[in-house]
């Protein structure tokens, strides 16, 4: 297979035509932090966490969206990333109401992981603690919107895996929501399957089972990419 | 080295927050041997005397925090937040999506548990709860922040310990930030 040079973050690399930028750092084992990327999902560029420099391109672009080219030259480890990163970061916690004590997901959570990694004592932003919906109308699970940071990942597994399309998302800007059907209770949803993709890939305690008290909550995200894989199998 | 002064000051929090700095068990003898308490819930109710360091607990949800808070911004040199309440707001912050009114009822009214023609608690020598719960530093200059819901024992004792002793705390350096 032909192969591509490019440098990231000062080394050469060969990589694959058509494969992402962070296609490219991951198979080299280089860390691009990510919320909104989960594998087996198509990328949508929306958590603009994974966002890069490149050389001749006075715009950040975001790593998940944009393909390797022969002779790129990329950043993704600079004063400049590393300060949006975290404005970034900041941001998801001061748009909902992440109460991490009394999340279900408190532990497990990417949120707060990346809220970790990017070295978050504080918010620098005022919380705009908006009034949120909890959806516990479904038998299995609850869609809490406090918690919801707007990946789509619940979308992307629900189409693109499950093939039932049950989430999608409406509005604009402040007033974003996820929606079941067409903006109606989930437990009323005609598309649902309840198989629970949606809760595994949800990287956050946006979505979960009702059997699960706070901080207990194990998801198995992984689980999406490796479904996608083994319905890539040949078998015969 | 000359004797540093603490004050711990507890505000719209629950005294977790205490409770783990009281945790750190028998290394408070450490620190007593470089600071004086000159100020603590656990030790008295006088005003705040100027001191070097204020660890405050708790988010300002009234104008009685209000003014505390400045006060405490006046007299001490190092002021910490101390927990998720006083950085995030945390639980206390949860009444901010509603109108206070609303909680008000929802909570001594219309709970379930209660026999719905309950009053509010309005003595005067309550404090009155504002619309809004901030985070400290929203209201005054925070200078270290300890977060947590508590923070654990040894990074409190981490950050006093580093500042009694007129080195820089970093949390991120030492992988000691934790929420919830």
């Amino acid at each position: 297979m032909d192969t591509l040079k490019m440098q990231i973050d000062g080394q050469w690399l060969d990589v694959t035509p058509g494969m992402t930028i962070l296609d490219a750092c991951r198979t080299h084992g280089i860390h691009i932090p990510t919320l909104c990327h989960l594998d087996g999902l198509s990328d949508v560029g929306a958590c603009r966490l994974c966002l890069v420099e490149i050389d001749g391109n006075h715009k950040l672009q975001p790593a998940c969206t944009t393909k390797v080219a022969d002779q790129l030259v990329v950043h993704t480890d600079t004063e400049k990333l590393r300060n949006y990163r975290r404005i970034t970061t900041e941001l998801f916690f001061a748009e909902r109401n992440h109460v991490c004590a009394v999340c279900i997901a408190n532990g497990h959570c990417e949120l707060q992981q990346l809220g970790y990694s990017v070295g978050m004592d504080h918010v620098r932003y005022p919380y705009l603690f908006p009034e949120c919906n909890v959806d516990a109308s479904h038998e299995k699970f609850v869609m809490d919107h406090n918690r919801c940071i707007m990946c789509t990942r619940c979308v992307r597994a629900c189409a693109e895996v499950e093939g039932a399309f049950n989430w999608d998302v409406m509005n604009r800007g402040f007033n974003v929501r996820i929606i079941s059907d067409f903006n109606t209770p989930w437990g009323e949803s005609t598309t649902c399957t309840s198989c629970g993709k949606c809760m595994h890939a949800c990287p956050t305690g946006a979505i979960w089972p009702k059997e699960y008290a706070q901080g207990q909550l194990k998801k198995n995200p992984g689980m999406i990419g490796e479904l996608m894989e083994k319905r890539n199998m040949k078998l015969t | 080295m000359e004797r540093k002064k603490l004050a711990t000051i507890w505000l719209g929090g629950c005294s977790g927050c205490h409770m783990s700095f009281l945790d750190i068990d028998e290394r408070i003898l450490e620190l007593a041997s470089l600071a004086d308490i000159v100020k603590s819930p656990v030790v008295d109710g006088k005003s705040l005397p100027p001191c070097d360091i204020a660890l405050v607990e708790g988010s300002v949800t009234s104008d009685e925090h209000r003014e505390e808070l400045f006060h405490i911004r006046k007299q001490a040199r190092i002021l910490v937040s101390l927990g998720d309440c006083a950085i995030t707001t945390n639980i206390t912050g949860m009444r901010n999506y509603f109108r206070t009114a609303d909680v008000m009822r929802n909570a001594y009214q219309d709970a379930a548990s209660n026999d719905r023609v309950g009053n509010y608690p309005d003595d005067p020598q309550l404090l009155k709860l504002n619309d809004k719960v901030y985070p400290l530093h929203e209201l005054v200059k925070v200078d270290y922040m300890i977060p947590g819901c508590p923070p654990h024992a040894d990074t409190i004792f981490y950050v006093l310990s580093a500042l009694l002793q007129d080195r820089e705390p970093d949390l991120d350096r030492v992988k000691k930030i934790k929420y919830g």
